[in-house]
């Protein structure tokens, strides 16, 4: 353990499970701390859907925690993720955000990687070491799974296998907002830096959004039907079962929030896993929010829509106006969240505990079945969260 | 999928696209002007209405980064393909987010960098654009940076047929509440 851990034995933790320390949210050493266990420990990590990078050469650039990763759809099929630096000196190896190549140089010393990251050529390598050898020095690749084309990452071999760290319940939910079978394409992107602790971003509730959203209201998303599932190990899973409006007087053009969908159900999918990736289907629109912290107070969130293979023309136009109008930083539903993620980073540099209510029967006890409409669903990810980071919990 | 909003007949070609301002004249320079400043005063002073009426009644309104317009990805922070939505877009600020969003102060400077007439009462024309913005702390920043790409119908007075605001700034610092 390299990082500084002084809050982490400082600070104890709260006897009631529904008190969340305040200081956490902004603490640069927990924050080093946070990059090794959790980004860079044994977690799956959502980096890429394969309908980003569909053709063979697409490649995609991310990051894993702050460490610069690159997606790429290998000439023979498959779909890797490696770090984005150089097997010699380290140089970030591709610095586009997407594109289409088979091979991959380093500009420094014109050393070439194929698109399934073996090494192609290096000049003068009869001057190389004596134990230099090409098949050594291809990028270095992360361990990757996938479900319906959403590929993980993880630079642990302790991470356990993907379908049980997501758990049962998210399977079918998860498969749903991709689209149904994963067969998915990119619409495009909004990317936004949100000046907040990742954990801060990550904490929205299932109390707030009729709340906080006056859109809830316009379209009669109240809220309370359906379902909230939080794991042991930091996931939630809503499934708000929603009434569509007959008719919206507010809007001039209320085709935008038409709900054209094949699914049988109209509901809202919203699936968080651990630590920060948010996944949703509200109405069309089939998004992934790709994030990363950029520092403590700072969190990028890339949010791609997407459209499916099957669909025509107008359907794929339908999910892009709704989109690129109802979600995202600047999104009729979503732009109050924005709002409040900078609010509770700079509101939480206060003394004490944040203290959840909404739902809680029991302060001692963490409840895996709250209402749709509760905010408790995110108890038991804050319990997980103290036990990886290791803070001590009062007795009483 | 193939965008007419995507598409670029007036600009597209480098061979004729550089900037030919002697032949726009000097009046139909200045009206459009005129309405670049409208434009960006209604904005800096959080006038929705006065947003709206910059644009002519086919007017339509995409601010998308310039990462998706390179990559022919036509999602947006805003897309209003139509003129309800564009009247819609007044709704969102005035009625639907009121009262939910920290209010910030935003400065639009901008530059002509090309005309170019269409024909009839159209000009193609694109405007570089830095837009400062100063919240609560009192500090100010960098929103963004980019170029617009309009289509202007001038006749007596100009109206924006088609506005396309094209960000530089791929990763927005905060979210974006007003148009830019």
């Amino acid at each position: 353990m390299n990082a500084h851990t002084d809050l982490v034995t400082s600070l104890e933790w709260p006897a009631n499970l529904n008190e969340i320390p305040k200081a956490v949210f902004d603490d640069e050493d927990l924050y080093a701390l946070e990059l090794e266990k959790i980004f860079y420990g044994p977690e799956w990590h959502v980096v890429a859907h394969r309908g980003e990078v569909p053709e063979k050469g697409d490649f995609k650039r991310f990051y894993l925690g702050e460490m610069p990763i690159l997606v790429i759809h290998g000439d023979d099929g498959r779909v890797r993720v490696f770090h984005n630096a150089c097997s010699h000196r380290g140089a970030l190896v591709e610095t586009k955000n997407r594109g289409n190549q088979l091979e991959f140089e380093c500009p420094y010393h014109r050393w070439l990687f194929s698109s399934t990251g073996d090494m192609i050529g290096c000049p003068n390598s009869d001057q190389f070491s004596p134990s230099f050898s090409k098949e050594k020095f291809g990028l270095k690749e992360l361990r990757t799974d996938e479900y319906c084309g959403l590929v993980f990452a993880t630079l642990s071999d302790e991470t356990p296998d993907l379908k049980e760290w997501m758990g049962e319940r998210m399977l079918d939910p998860l498969a749903r907002i991709l689209g149904g079978d994963g067969r998915i394409r990119l619409l495009g992107y909004q990317k936004v830096n949100y000046a907040c602790n990742w954990k801060a971003y990550v904490d929205n509730d299932g109390y707030h959004a009729p709340l906080l959203h006056p859109a809830f209201k316009l379209l009669n998303w109240q809220g309370g039907r359906g379902a909230q599932v939080p794991t042991e190990n930091g996931h939630i899973v809503f499934e708000a079962d929603l009434t569509m409006p007959t008719k919206v007087d507010l809007l001039d053009d209320p085709t935008l929030i038409d709900f054209k969908g094949t699914e049988t159900s109209n509901g809202s999918l919203v699936i968080s896993t651990f630590p920060l990736t948010v996944m949703t289907k509200h109405l069309d629109m089939l998004n992934i929010r790709f994030a990363f912290p950029r520092d403590h107070d700072h969190t990028e969130v890339h949010y791609a829509y997407f459209y499916h293979e099957d669909d025509n023309e107008e359907m794929a136009r339908h999910r892009l106006r709704q989109a690129s109008n109802l979600l995202g930083p600047s999104g009729m539903i979503s732009l109050e969240d924005a709002a409040i993620f900078t609010r509770i980073h700079h509101g939480n540099i206060s003394p004490g505990n944040a203290i959840f209510q909404k739902g809680v029967t029991d302060e001692r006890a963490l409840n895996f079945t709250p209402a749709q409409n509760d905010e408790t669903g995110n108890l038991p990810r804050w319990e997980y969260y103290r036990k990886l980071m290791g803070f001590r919990r009062a007795t009483s | 999928m193939s965008d007419p909003a995507m598409s670029d007949p007036a600009m597209s070609d480098p061979a004729t696209s550089n900037p030919v301002m002697s032949r726009v004249s000097a009046e139909v320079r200045d009206q459009i002007a005129d309405l670049q400043a409208e434009y960006i005063d209604a904005l800096d002073n959080q006038d929705m209405e006065g947003w709206l009426a910059a644009f002519d009644d086919q007017g339509t309104y995409y601010c998308r980064s310039k990462e998706n317009e390179d990559d022919g990805l036509e999602i947006g922070y805003m897309f209003d393909d139509c003129h309800a939505r564009l009247c819609d877009r007044v709704k969102f600020v005035d009625q639907i987010w009121a009262g939910t969003f920290e209010e910030y102060q935003t400065r639009h400077f901008l530059q002509p960098t090309r005309f170019k007439s269409l024909g009839e009462d159209l000009y193609a024309t694109e405007t570089n654009f830095t837009v400062m913005y100063t919240d609560d702390t009192g500090i100010t920043k960098v929103l963004a940076s980019g170029r617009y790409k309009d289509e202007i119908v001038v006749n007596g007075v100009a109206k924006l047929r088609s506005r396309k605001a094209i960000l530089d700034t791929n990763v927005v610092p905060r979210y974006i509440v007003y148009p830019i």
